[in-house]
Parts: C-alpha cells; structure tokens; sequence
C-alpha cells in the first residue's frame, strides 16, 4: 500500500508524469502497429533477426564516447532504419523489443524505468519515420534512387523526434528554457547524428546486395571506428586530466577549481545542502624558501598537497592549489561547524607530522592558517563567496596563524575600545618573536572575554576593562628568558618562582602607561586561587575582584585546551570536566558554571549536547 | 559447434592477455562440478559410437540426450556466478527447450543446409542426419529455435547452427575473456590506482 502510494506520489512530479505518459502511449501504439505474430515471419527471416538483434546490441555495446564527458553517440539506430526501410515497420519493432528485453535484463546498472522510456521513445520514432516513408511513397525492398526524398524526409523525422521527446524529459529535469535544450542537443550532436542516418541508407545498400555479409561488413565498421573513437577519448581525458591539476602537489589546478566551484554551487542549490568553502595559506612559507631555497620549498608544497589529498579523498571533498602556497578545498554538504571541525584535525595533523627544516617557523612545525565560509542562500557570487573565505583567512592570520577561523564568527566590538585594543596589541606583538605561544594564547583569551562580557551582561566600564584586561595579562612574561619560556622538560622550582613572577612584572609594564592603570588587579590578580592558595598574594574568595576570579577560569580553560605539536592537548569536554572539579577550590563557583554554560551553548553546541544531558540527569539525583 | 566459442575465445584471449599471462590464468579456473563436463562428454561419445549397435539406444537415444542436457544446465546453473555462465546457461536452455518440444531431437531446416551446400540438401532424407537431428517440417514447434541459422563464409566452418548455440558460445567467449584477462584487469587496477593518489 505505502509502495503504491509512494508510487503515485511520484508521479505527480512533471517529469515523471511525462515518462509515464510517453511510456503509456509507446506501449499501446507498439501493439497497434507490430500486429504480426511470431509465426508470421520465415524462418530466413528469423535469421535475419536474430542477426540485427544482435547488430543491435553490438553497436550499443559500442558507443561512441565523443568529449566532453558523458556524451555518447550509438549506431543502433541506423539498423532499425535500414530494418525500416527494407522489411517494413513489424520487423523494426520486433528487433527493438527483443534488443530492448536483453539490454534490459543484461545492463542492469540503469534504472528499469529509464530501458522503457527508451524502448517507448524509440517506438515513437520508429513508428513517425515509418508513417512518413509510407505517406511519401516509399517501398520496402531493396533501395531505389527514386525513393529519395522519401529517405531522407523520414530520416528527419526520425530525428526531430528523437530530439524533441529527449529535450522534453530534459527541460522537465533540469528546469531551464526547451528552446536552450534542443539548441544544445542539435549542437554537440548534430553531425554525429547525421552521420548515423545516412548510414542507415548505406546498410540499405549492402543488405540489398549481399545480405547477412553486408550486415557483417557493416558491423565490423561500427566496432572499428568505436574503437578508434575510444582511443581518442581516453586521450582527450589524460590530457584534460593533465591541464586540471597542478603538477607540483597533485591537487587540482586553479582554473579547474573556478569551473568546478560554479559546479558545486549548482548542485548544492538545487539539492538544498549544505557547503563550505576553505581557503587556506602556508605560514610563513617565504621564510622556509628564503631559508632553504625554491627546490626545497617545492617539496614542502609537494608535501602538504599529499596530505590535503589523503584527507580529502575520502571525503570526496575538492582540493585544489590556489596559487603560490594557497589552496582552496570545496566541500559539499559541509556545514561551517562541520568544516571547521575537519580543517582543525587536518591542522593538527600537518603540525605533528615531521618534515625538514620545520625549525624555522614560528610554531616549530609545519602549520596553516584557514578561512571558512558556508554557503548561505545569499551566495549566488562566486568571486564574493571566495573573498569571504580570503577576509576569514585573514582573520585567522592576524590572530597568530595555525588557526582556523569561520566568516561571521569574527568579534565585533564597538568603536571606541578598537583603539586602544589596537593599542595594546602593538605591545603583544613582541611576542611574536619571542613566544608565539603566549602571543596567539592572550589574542584567545580575548577573545573568550569578548563574548563572556556579553555573556555577563558587563556594563560598559567593566566590559572595557575586562576585554583590555584579557588581551594584556600575560604581558610581564616579557620579562621570563626565552629558554624557561619554551623549556620542553619539567621548570626547576627556581624556574618556576621566575615563572610566578610575570604578574607583578605585568603589572609594573601596565603602570607605565596612565591610561591602563585601571588594568592592573587584572594583569596582577589573575593567578590568584579562590580557596587561597595562589598568587603572588594569596587573596581568597571575594577579595580577588570579580574580573580577575573571571579571567582566571578562561585563562585555565585555554590553556588546558592549547595545542602544542607533539603534545597531547585535552578536549573541550575534558576540560570542562577539570573546571567543574575546580570548582570552589581553585574557581569561584557561580562564575565556573557561567563559564561552562557559555561554552556549552555557544562554542559546542552538538557535541557536548550527550555530556550536559548526563548532568542534567545527575543534578535530577542530587538532593541539592 | 561448443567447440569453436571455446577455440575463438582462447586465441582471442591469448591475443589479448599474452600467452605466459594466459597461461598462468587458465590453470587458475575454478569451475564447481567441473568433473561432470568430461563424464558428459564420454557418455555422448560412447552413445555416438554404439548407436548403430545397439537397438535399446538408438530407440530412446534422444531421453538420454535429454538427461545429459539437465545434467549439464544443473552444473552451469552450480556456476551462475561465473561471468558468462548466465548467457551459457540460456544458450542451452533454449536448445534443450526446442529439443524437449519435438521429441529429444534438435530439428534441422533444410533451406538453411541448402544454403551452404545446394547439391547436399537435395539427397538429404531424414535418417540420414545424425541421431541427435531432426528435419524441420510444419509441425515443429518453435521453429525458431531450432537449427536456422546458416553460417559460411566469412566465418570458416560451414554450420548451421540455432539462436541457442550463438548464445551459447557468446558466454563461452565471454567466460575465457574474463579468466584469460583477469590477471591483467588485475594490474591495471593497482596502476590507476597509484595514479590517483
């Protein structure tokens, strides 16, 4: 019942109804005109049936595949002309049912429906081509000049059938003008077409003169030449398969990327999928190639193209090298969320995978910085969608590169702070040279402080505070030498009293300027424990300010969830396991689940959908 | 006529595949049953030999052919997985169908045999086709079936064969196409494949 249902449902779509339909009307005008029954026919024309059938089923075997891809052109039609024109319209339409019925039980990868559509449309054309002939005076027989004009008036109408029951079902499928379609067919096949009718004639002839040996001769021409078109064709793909990639990484090239990215964004309209775009840039890859020269920086092209592909192949995404170290990757029915989880795996894979050289990079391995944009139903351009991905690319460049960041996500601040968080960047900027780390750490640490003001609903004083506060607070780590800094192995407890010292030294840098002075319980107090046992004062509960108890959760929070290549970073989830254990002894509590709370529902909001339902369910035990 | 599928297949294959490739596949074929078909052919060969001899054969000598015949489509049906085997399968389906229907004889139409040899089909009478053949006459059944199809020049047997036979010997080349080859698909998967990463 819901089979038949379902059925009918389907046929309610135009396309549908008219392959029903045209399947509908070729049956019956099938039965009306083959008339004849099996016992009608001789056994040499039996014969002779058996040997078209097979003709038939021959030729299609052998197409001809003519560029671009998918196009096809088979022969088959020039024997049910020839059988047409010689034995009448019965005989052309047995040959087609029995070559219909085989195809249709041998070549099982097209869809049953789509064999009897043919088998209807054929019927169609068999049967126009014949009432033609017949009309016009044509005789079944053996081929006679003056029966001219009857050939050729009914091989036209074959073939405006043809194009008109195809151009039909295609206007109804893709939904564009008929006129566009038919246009299209008569261009990329006209003279193919051509071709096959008038051979239709010439087998007229050699069936005339010689019989089965004529249709022998005929066949062995088809094969042949399908061949010979096959080697053409194989050879038309290796080298269009040539001009579309890019020969140093092995990706796509980018002239192909701009014509397959109008592709995608056909389909993923017209499905209603999703789609994301990344464009992504090597850090400081002239640095590797001043370093190390050209040749050696082609490898490492070469190299991170063949970890794009290993990535992407599977996921049957569309990786492609932008030009010079950028590369683009299309990914269809990605969403923003989805692409950013994917490219953030991809990052931390190219940064633990080893490679010569990688000393010289900030980071201490090979790293990227990536943009993403989904596709929204604004996206119709797509020049401005890859300018959207570049301004997210850049975005994640200026936060200290080997970042991923998502168009749209950026902060958006208001105008008077942009000044002297401008300001204060310029002081950070020291530590790209001493310590990327800390450098893109404080610019995350911002920008966490940025949504939880919000979060928070600060007023406009402790927002302004909280923000500056969050972007400088590491900057006494100025002070610490480099090798305590970027020390791999365990601090020594001198190390470590150095270390602790950073906070009075920020302090003390913050002084210096009169108009951040408001900023110091922030940059001082930041380490500070809420059961006490921090420092550099060991204040507890309430007599650390608010701000400073806040910052500290997200200063933990990030530095748990850093990731340093070749070491093992916590997750989200895990991370806010730890804060909720801290909570009251090393974290204010209200401020904790605040915290928790705002990552949860802005930073996660899937993943970490199982893990709140668990707690849901244990405060529902908890007497409390 | 099951013999000549089976020799344009093997020179075809060995054509294509080489002979040491070809070689080396055959002696990888794995045919379920495979002892039936040479036990088949000894008993049609001991039947040709004693059917002048023996008056209880040549009396129900096409029931026995019969049997041989579903013997012979049980073990291809054993084998349908085989590439081929399917085609093979209707191919002698269809000749045991025509056989079955006019009495365990194959009939044979003699305009097909006058085709090839005019003079022949003249003396022609119905003892003296072979045990397993019939005349064609009007009553017949599925006329169509049956031995028609006249084959000579171009081809360099003169034959006349059926629908059935031509099936037949399609899945027979079929089969050794896809043994002979199977070795070289093989490696030019693993060749693609290499291309593409």
């Amino acid at each position: 019942m819901g089979g038949a249902l379902g059925f009918f449902e389907q046929l309610r779509q135009p396309r549908n109804t008219y392959a029903f339909l045209v399947c509908l009307v070729g049956a019956i005008l099938f039965v009306a005109f083959h008339r004849t029954t099996f016992h009608d026919y001789s056994l040499s024309e039996w014969v002779t049936i058996y040997s078209m059938v097979a003709a038939v089923l021959i030729l299609e075997h052998f197409t001809f595949q003519l560029p671009p891809e998918g196009n096809r052109q088979s022969m088959d039609s020039s024997i049910y002309l020839a059988a047409l024109f010689v034995f009448g319209v019965g005989f052309s339409l047995l040959i087609l049912m029995f070559s219909s019925v085989i195809s249709l039980i041998y070549n099982r990868s097209i869809l049953w429906w789509k064999h009897t559509l043919n088998f209807a449309i054929y019927t169609f054309m068999i049967i126009c081509a014949s009432l033609t002939y017949d009309w016009l005076g044509g005789k079944t027989g053996a081929f006679g000049l003056s029966g001219l004009y009857a050939y050729m008036l009914a091989l036209a109408v074959y073939f405006a059938v043809n194009v008109l029951f195809v151009g039909v079902y295609y206007y109804l499928m893709y939904k564009g003008t008929l006129y566009d379609f038919v246009k299209n067919i008569l261009q990329d096949t006209l003279f193919a077409y051509m071709g096959t009718l008038l051979l239709s004639i010439v087998l007229v002839m050699l069936l005339g003169n010689s019989h089965s040996f004529g249709l022998f001769l005929f066949l062995a021409i088809g094969m042949l030449l399908s061949h010979a078109f096959r080697q053409l064709f194989k050879m038309y793909n290796e080298m269009s398969e040539k001009a579309n990639t890019d020969q140093r990484t092995g990706l796509y090239s980018h002239s192909f990327f701009e014509e397959k990215l109008d592709e995608y964004m056909q389909q993923a309209k017209e499905k209603g999928t999703p789609m994301s775009l990344v464009m992504l840039d090597l850090d400081d890859f002239k640095k590797y190639n001043d370093s190390f020269g050209h040749p050696q920086g082609d490898k490492l092209l070469g190299f991170f193209g063949s970890l794009m592909k290993e990535a992407c192949n599977p996921r049957e995404l569309f990786a492609a090298r932008y030009g010079g170290e950028e590369f683009s990757i299309i990914m269809p029915g990605f969403t923003g969320a989805e692409a950013k989880d994917f490219m953030d795996k991809l990052r931390k894979k190219t940064n633990d995978t080893p490679f010569d050289g990688v000393d010289v990079f900030p980071h201490g391995c090979v790293s990227f910085s990536a943009g993403i944009v989904e596709m929204n139903q604004e996206s119709y351009d797509k020049s401005q969608w890859i300018d959207w991905a570049d301004k997210a690319l850049y975005a994640a460049k200026s936060k200290g590169k080997n970042t991923v960041s998502v168009y749209g996500e950026e902060n958006h601040l208001p105008q008077s702070l942009e000044q002297d968080i401008n300001d204060l960047e310029q002081h950070l900027k020291i530590f790209l040279s001493k310590d990327v780390y800390t450098f893109k750490h404080s610019k995350r640490v911002f920008s966490y402080a940025v949504d939880m003001a919000d979060f928070l609903q600060l007023g406009e004083k402790d927002r302004r505070l909280f923000v500056l506060g969050a972007l400088i607070h590491d900057i006494g780590k100025l002070e610490i030498p480099r090798d305590i800094l970027n020390k791999k192995t365990k601090l020594t407890p001198e190390e470590w009293e150095i270390v602790k010292k950073h906070v009075l030294w920020g302090k003390e840098i913050v002084l210096v300027t009169e108009k951040y002075k408001d900023l110091v319980p922030l940059v001082e107090l930041h380490h500070e424990r809420y059961d006490g046992r921090g420092y550099p004062h060991g204040l507890k509960g309430v007599e650390i300010p608010r701000l400073a108890r806040m910052l500290c959760i997200i200063d933990s929070f990030d530095a748990m969830t850093t990731e340093r290549p070749y070491q093992n970073t916590k997750s989200y989830e895990e991370a806010l396991e730890e804060l909720r254990q801290c909570r009251g002894t090393q974290f204010d509590p209200e401020l904790t689940n605040h915290f928790i709370q705002y990552i949860e529902s802005k930073l996660l909001p899937v993943q970490i959908l199982t893990l709140s339902e668990r707690e849901a369910a244990a405060s529902n035990q908890d007497p409390h | 006529m099951v013999y000549d599928g089976i020799v344009i297949g093997l020179i075809v294959g060995w054509i294509r595949a080489g002979w040491r490739n070809g070689l080396a596949a055959l002696s990888q074929i794995r045919i379920r049953g495979g002892w039936i078909f040479p036990v088949l052919l000894l008993i049609q060969l001991g039947l040709y030999s004693l059917h002048e001899k023996v008056q209880l054969i040549r009396d129900y000598n096409g029931y026995m052919f019969m049997v041989i015949y579903v013997a012979g489509l049980y073990m291809l049906w054993l084998n349908r997985k085989e590439k081929g085997f399917w085609w093979i399968f209707v191919g002698v389906g269809l000749n045991f169908l025509v056989m079955l229907l006019n009495g365990g004889k194959m009939p044979v139409s003699a305009d097909a045999i006058s085709v090839i040899d005019p003079t022949y089909a003249a003396t022609l009478t119905d003892t003296a086709i072979a045990s397993k053949h019939a005349l064609l006459n009007d009553s017949t059944f599925l006329p169509f079936l049956a031995d028609i199809i006249p084959l000579t020049l171009p081809y360099p047997r003169n034959l006349v064969i059926s629908i059935g036979d031509v099936i037949m010997n399609f899945g027979i080349f079929i089969y050794l196409q896809q043994i002979l080859l199977a070795h070289k698909h093989r490696s030019s998967f693993v060749e693609t494949n290499s291309h593409k990463i």
